[in-house]
């Protein structure tokens, strides 16, 4: 094992050493540069997969045992490690790093270093999350693809990109630094609790593994605090509504590549802390609350899903249908049932692929036509038939249309939403959980804002009578339709889109092991799982839940 | 005649031999030859080819100017067909156990839920029964004809290749929606379908009409999806399966030996299931509420009229009910069948009345569409499977050659489709055969004696007085509606005959106004009336069809003909159902009939109930059985089989099944009759009783002034579609408008950056302390000295 | 109570002539008139003199408890003061002159381009 963590430190260290690279070297270097480190990145990623033992999929592997230790009066070590879902996410990124580079190719022409250096800097920020097993490690790391995405948007993106980079950065930063909050405080909580019943307590530590079973061991009071201090952090980043309102500013100004990331993967960081963090973390918090944050996805669905439709920039659109459709991933993650959590992972991935490829076809016709308004633009499919076609393919697998990889991870979370907390006849389809068949009735209803606002933007971005902006001239180095490279770029998301519609087996297989170590916090023998009856609990914080106490101190 | 007299002795004298049996049978499953498997395969590679033929060689294929994507399709469907067939052959047989086919694992995951292991599986497998082949005998031959007629009337078309994939891909997805043997496979096809009827209804996707169809038709149906996917996972929370193999076997298991529903017949999913899927299946197949779209759907090329919104893909929503009739039947009050019933009549009289007063020759075979779709759905209200099965095979076949003879048409006379403007085609040159198989479906949809429409029609329409009232309540009523209805059939059906086919010679060429694809670009035109046919109304020259047209229109109204065969023929014990009868005999569409009447099968059906009693878990028996026992709703052991012994319904005292060859055939008839005093020529065409001679005018035409403002609302649709643009997409628009408002103004503007203003405006409320004057900041140290001493005063006193 | 009646009661009690606190006293007293005139005068340049004033004030306290507890690094620190002090002052009058230049003026409150 020792020796394999080497990879995962090199996915981290060769893209952050390329991107150092890039802006020592010259302008006309700068993309091939970003091209051959990302293009190493994807086959360190194929390599961590071929050694990563599948059979043994819920366990974390490829990692350093103890780790580096970085502070050690703290406890904060460098540790890594990636199991399932993370090998998953990070095969993701490692898929889309060279697709960004090669689509940007015409779309930057100035100030490459900075944006091809940026660009490859964000991908180890991102590995770092997947692969950190040290709370500060992920935070550091959660926090560091604030920083080139910043720059991203704000030296390329569009207009109004001073204020979306801004709105950005400050938005999430702020959620995060409560996250932060409420993880320190575990560790604290931690720091309190007797070694002798819980390894790795009584001192400074930030193991994950060890801060999960000090969490689980809080009272529910307090585990309630530590999850909406987690939600506020990571739910600004998911978006979930109500706070969701930097995505659609900040997918509408950053340049096509900065679109495709955020969509791509830095959206999942939050769903996938989430996954890591508030759901083991505090199991019966969430179990007190996970209908309120249900409720919050499913309006965040409809609601965004309706304001779709009025849109009139096309990358705005799709920036809310992101908001919408990620409500359907939290609300699987909350049904809290192998289902529903397959579903919400399979989401993280789906979501990444299609609706990045359908930020990267806006970016494609916007950089021939330079404006996304639907006012100016019409029938595109006569001009650009092969680009519409992949612009009809990627809305059909955002729209969840079985065969395509969308309609796998969308039932998924659905039907674990129904048979979450429901009662088969035999006790045999329903299963353990805070939600239920009316969450999944009223998300359902997401289906149809879905196929309205996605087809509103087909029938009038791709078919309907012909329009193009005013005095419109094609020149420029791209043909009318798509080039091969962008066809290229197209084809390479086509690809898994139907691998995974058809095959999701692929990932859900795998997916299956470390799923029901979470799963058997709520259901399983979990000596860990806070109760009343836990000796150590009470002994800590004896709470007096009496309405007469708590009115007392909400007096005082 | 002497087998139908049979038939009828059949019918008469089985009465009575029911009782004792599950409600329908459960059929056990085995392997099959994996080359089946193949059947959705082919069309998908198909579509695939052309896919790639679009990419690789645009110029080529796409000017259309080849018709090699067309024989391609075509090629791979005909074996398709040939696949279907050899596999219904040899499998071919009652009570044989269904095929299942895996072609390879889907959605398979399982899992340990704490007290033991839960999976959910819905693999890439097909499973053939009777229902299944009888649905992809006609959908792979129908299939493959209408594609050879589209390689002739596509001809020429920019999007030649585009049509043929997504016309693979059409057969490819019908395929997996009859044949899945899980229902997310059944939901993948209903999708599938779906998304195939949107690109080929927006196949001229500059024509704004054609987009906005193409767009409500997969809106519409989404609505239905979404009630199919909530039956779905109902089921799937219910039973734990979504397999059908499984879940009949546990519904089966829930009945007991008397047939009775157990406790699940007491428990809300009994009726919540089949009204959910309900939902779904009134999407597909365009009932009432949802049928908006399929009269829109028209925009889309007449192939692709006749075979997806006519012959198969809106009948899935009957096949999905036919398939799921197991859990309808669950319901001990069936609710949801009494919902199809009155919503199948009322969209079939609704539809009709349209109808009437459409001039779109096209548009009022859509509206008949959705009538007859209501006929099958009355008929499975009626609970006669069979009968609904039986009318959407003959249905298939007319209605498609009545669309494809209406395609014609508008393919020789250049999109020409106003009822008004063409007359006499009968006597033009080049005409005949489209007359003939005009001729042929019509009489078909009107339900003339001895023809296929007639006897699948009156299958339904005797149910409808031969169920019990007790069972289905005022099904007599909703039987004298659809009589009713029938005769008006017959006299829009006729309407368009007398004036379109007979009567003076008469045409105008139509505008095909909408010239989608010539465009700036100067390629070549798209539609082949402007290759051949001149534009200029003075020369204008119809087109009439060619040989692939007129070798499908002759197969395709020979079928029609053909059709009324399985009527008579049955190598079942059941002969009064026929040959769908013995199909449905083998699948879990089989219901064996309340009034206990023609059912020989008798013990063989009840071995077909697990031999073993099945020992409910003891949660199970215990909680909802007593906590129901309690408030006295379950069933006693008693109660339910009183289906078996209510009085057979009849019809003005006599056996509906007698009855209702005469009673049928004289509405058809008057319907017949006033269409040709109406609309019918003077002479042995107009049955002597008509009297027009000029195209554009008729004897209607003075009648309807009398008639108020109900023809213009009939010809505007009664404003359905006005009503729902008011009720459901503007409130929905103006909530949208709404949501956009409050996320700009409260939680964007008020809230994040009203949060975000705080910091701001507190520094700016304490700004004018750096006025910039020395003295400000040397008072300020002074006062702030000032204060330190007079703290440490404080303090140290 | 005045200052010259503060004094008196010192020395009547019969107190050492000078101990720290009357070199406490005393700068005390230079430290006070210097804050007021740096607050009261508007003129430039004695403004400037006025923050010498408390310089030197300082510097007294800084000798007195050097010499108080006898530490002589008070007193170095005082010199380094005094050194710096006359550095600032050159430098100082250069910039007042320089801004009398400009606007012809020695009034403090003509300047107030630092307002926010």
């Amino acid at each position: 094992m020792g020796v394999l963590a080497v990879i995962l430190w090199s996915l981290i260290l060769i893209p952050a050493a390329a991107s150092v690279l890039i802006a020592m070297r010259t302008e006309k270097s700068a993309q091939t540069v970003a091209m051959i480190s990302s293009l190493i990145g994807v086959v360190l990623a194929l390599v961590a997969a071929a050694q990563f033992d599948w059979s043994n999929s819920g366990a974390m592997q490829l990692g350093t045992e103890s780790g580096i230790p970085l502070i050690p009066a703290l406890g904060v070590t460098l540790s890594t490690g990636v199991d399932a879902i993370a090998l998953w996410l990070i095969i993701l990124a490692a898929f889309l790093q060279p697709l960004m580079v090669w689509g940007s190719s015409t779309a930057i022409n100035e100030n490459k270093r900075s944006y091809y250096g940026w660009l490859t800097a964000l991908f180890p920020a991102m590995v770092g999350v997947f692969v950190a097993r040290d709370l500060i490690f992920f935070y550091a790391c959660f926090e560091l693809t604030l920083v080139p995405m910043y720059v991203l948007i704000s030296s390329f993106g569009s207009t109004n990109r001073k204020k979306a980079a801004t709105k950005f950065f400050l938005y999430t930063f702020t959620g995060s630094i409560i996250a932060l909050a409420g993880l320190v405080y575990v560790a604290v909580f931690n720091l309190n609790l007797d070694p002798a019943t819980f390894a790795g307590a009584g001192e400074w530590n930030f193991d994950i593994a060890v801060l999960q079973q000090a969490a689980q061991a809080m009272p529910l009071g307090q585990q309630g605090l530590v999850l909406f201090a987690m939600m506020a952090g990571f739910a600004v980043k998911v978006p979930l509504f109500p706070v969701h309102t930097w995505l659609p500013l900040a997918h509408t100004e950053a340049p096509t590549a900065g679109s495709v990331i955020l969509a791509g993967v830095l959206l999942k960081l939050g769903t996938y802390a989430i996954l890591r963090f508030v759901v083991p973390f505090a199991p019966d918090a969430v179990l007190e609350w996970a209908w309120l944050i249900a409720v919050f996805a499913i309006v965040g669905i409809v609601y965004a899903g309706l304001i779709c439709w009025v849109q009139r920039d096309v990358k705005k659109l799709v920036a809310y249908s992101s908001v919408s459709h990620l409500g359907f991933c939290i609300l699987g993650l909350f049904a809290l049932n192998m289902t529903g959590l397959q579903g919400s992972v399979l989401y993280m991935i789906n979501h990444g692929l299609s609706t990045g490829a359908l930020f990267f076809c806006i970016g494609m016709m916007y950089e021939r036509y330079h404006t996304r308004s639907f006012n100016d633009l019409g029938g595109l499919a006569r001009k650009m038939p092969i680009w519409a076609f992949f612009m009809g393919f990627f809305t059909m697998a955002s729209v969840g249309l079985p065969g395509l990889n969308g309609f796998v991870s969308e039932f998924l979370c659905l039907i674990g939403t129904f048979q979450s907390g429901a009662d088969g006849i035999d006790g045999i389809g329903g299963t353990f959980g805070p939600l239920g068949p009316w969450y999944a009735a009223i998300a359902g209803s997401g289906m149809i804002v879905a196929a309205i606002y996605l087809l509103f933007m087909m029938g009038k971005l791709v078919f309907g009578p012909f329009r193009e902006p005013d005095g419109y001239e094609h020149h420029g180095p791209l043909p009318e339709d798509l080039s091969p490279r962008e066809i290229g770029i197209c084809v390479a998301l086509a690809v898994p889109c139907l691998v995974l519609g058809l095959y999701p087996k692929l990932i859900t297989d795998s997916l299956e092991a470390p799923l029901q170590q979470t799963i058997d916090i709520y259901t399983g023998e979990d000596p860990a799982l806070a109760d009343a009856n836990n000796p150590m609990t009470v002994a800590l914080v004896p709470v007096d839940r009496t309405p007469s106490v708590l009115f007392e101190e909400a007096t005082r | 005649m002497q087998e139908l007299a049979s038939n009828l002795m059949n019918i008469t004298t089985l009465l009575g031999a029911s009782g004792g049996e599950s409600l329908f049978t459960y059929q056990e499953s085995s392997g099959g030859p994996g080359w089946l498997g193949l059947i959705p395969v082919l069309p998908a590679i198909a579509a695939l080819i052309c896919l790639l033929l679009l990419f690789l060689a645009r110029k080529g294929m796409a000017s259309g100017k080849s018709r090699g994507p067309a024989y391609l399709v075509l090629g791979f469907l005909a074996l398709s067909f040939i696949l279907t067939l050899s596999g219904f052959l040899m499998w071919n047989g009652q009570g044989k156990p269904a095929w299942i086919v895996t072609l390879f694992d889907w959605i398979n995951i399982t899992w340990n839920s704490g007290d033991g292991e839960q999976s959910l599986i819905a693999n890439f497998g097909f499973y053939f029964d009777g229902l299944s082949f009888l649905w992809m005998l006609f959908v792979t031959f129908l299939g493959s004809m209408i594609c050879l007629y589209a390689s002739e009337y596509m001809s020429g078309d920019k999007g030649y290749a585009r049509f043929f994939a997504a016309f693979g891909l059409f057969v490819a997805s019908m395929s997996c929606l009859v044949l899945g043997d899980n229902l997310v496979m059944l939901y993948l096809g209903w999708e599938g379908v779906g998304l195939c009827s949107y690109m080929l209804i927006g196949y001229f996707y500059t024509k704004p009409e054609a987009v906005a169809a193409a767009k409500k038709a997969f809106i519409v149906n989404r609505i239905g999806d979404l009630g199919l996917a909530l039956g779905l996972y109902l089921i799937y929370t219910t039973f734990g399966t979504v397999q059908y193999d499984e879940l009949f076997r546990a519904v089966a298991e829930r009945t007991d030996a008397a047939g009775s529903p157990l406790d699940f017949a007491t428990m809300w999913q009994s009726w919540a299931i089949p009204c959910l899927l309900m939902i779904g299946a009134f999407g597909k197949s365009a009932q009432f509420p949802l049928y908006v779209w399929l009269p829109d759907a028209m925009e889309g090329p007449t192939p692709v009229s006749a075979l997806i919104h006519a012959a198969t893909m809106v009948t899935a929503g009957v096949y999905m009910i036919a398939r799921m009739f197991p859990l309808f039947l669950m319901d001990p009050d069936l609710h949801a069948l009494h919902a199809v019933a009155w919503i199948g009549t009322f969209t079939a009289l609704l539809a009709a009345t349209i109808g009437m007063a459409q001039f779109d020759i096209k548009r009022i075979m859509a509206y008949s569409t959705v009538s007859q779709l209501g006929y099958m759905f009355a008929g499975l209200g009626f609970l006669t499977t069979t009968g609904g099965a039986y009318h959407v095979f003959t249905h298939a076949f007319f209605k498609a050659t009545l669309f494809l003879a209406c395609g014609a048409v508008m393919h020789g006379f250049a999109g020409q489709l106003d009822l008004r403007k063409l007359s006499g085609l009968w006597s033009q040159p080049g005409w005949r055969i489209t007359s003939v198989a005009m001729l042929v479906g019509c009489i078909n949809l009107a339900g003339l004696p001895l023809t296929a429409g007639y006897f699948s029609k009156d299958m339904i329409l005797a149910e409808a007085f031969y169920t019990p009232d007790s069972l289905i309540h005022f099904s007599g009523l909703m039987g004298w509606i659809l009589l009713f209805t029938a005769g008006l059939t017959a006299y829009y059906t006729f309407r368009v005959f007398f004036r379109v086919f007979v009567g003076p010679e008469h045409y105008e060429p139509g505008d095909e106004a909408y010239d989608h694809d010539s465009d700036e670009t100067g390629e070549e035109s798209h539609h082949p009336v402007e290759e051949h046919g001149d534009h200029h109304a003075d020369h204008f020259h119809p087109h009439p069809p060619g040989w692939a047209i007129n070798l499908v229109l002759s197969v395709l109204a020979i079928g029609s003909i053909l059709a009324a065969i399985p009527y008579f023929v049955s190598d079942g014990n059941d002969k009064s159902k026929g040959w769908v009868g013995d199909m449905l005999y083998s699948s879990s569409a089989f219901y064996k009939s309340p009034a206990g009447h023609a059912d020989k099968h008798g013990n063989e059906t009840a071995v077909l109930v697990p031999a073993d009693p099945v020992v409910l878990p003891a949660s199970f028996a215990d909680e909802p059985a007593a906590a129901g026992a309690a408030k006295g709703k379950v069933p006693a052991a008693d109660a339910w089989p009183v289906r078996d012994q209510v009085e057979a319904g009849s019809i003005l005292g006599m056996d509906p099944h007698k009855a209702m060859y005469y009673i049928s055939a004289v509405f058809g008839l008057i319907g017949i009759l006033i269409a040709a005093y109406l609309h019918g020529p003077k002479g042995p065409a107009g049955l002597f009783i008509g009297n027009r001679t000029q195209a554009a005018t008729s004897r209607a035409d003075a009648l309807l002034p009398k008639l108020g403002p109900l023809p213009r609302w009939a010809q505007n649709k009664w404003y359905v579609d006005e009503f729902y643009e008011a009720t459901i997409r503007l409130p929905l628009w103006v909530f949208a408008n709404i949501f956009h408002a409050i996320d700009k103004l409260l939680i964007d503007g008020a809230l994040v950056d009203g949060i975000s203003s705080l910091p701001k405006a507190f520094a700016r409320s304490i700004r004018p302390l750096q006025s910039g004057v020395l003295h400000s900041y040397a008072a300020g140290m002074a006062a702030g000295l000032g204060i330190i001493l007079l703290v440490v005063w404080v303090f140290s006193l | 109570m005045t200052i010259a009646s503060l004094a008196q009661d010192t020395i009547a009690a019969g107190m050492p002539l000078a101990e720290l606190y009357h070199y406490l006293f005393v700068a005390g007293v230079l430290f006070g008139l210097g804050v007021i005139g740096f607050l009261a005068r508007r003129n430039l340049i004695i403004m400037f003199l006025c923050t010498e004033m408390m310089f030197q004030a300082a510097g007294i306290t800084l000798i007195a408890f050097s010499k108080y507890h006898f530490n002589p690094d008070g007193e170095v620190f005082v010199i380094f003061v005094l050194t710096i002090a006359a550095a600032e002052a050159a430098l100082a009058l250069a910039l007042v002159v320089l801004l009398f230049r400009r606007k012809e003026t020695l009034d403090a409150s003509a300047w107030a381009m630092l307002k926010g």
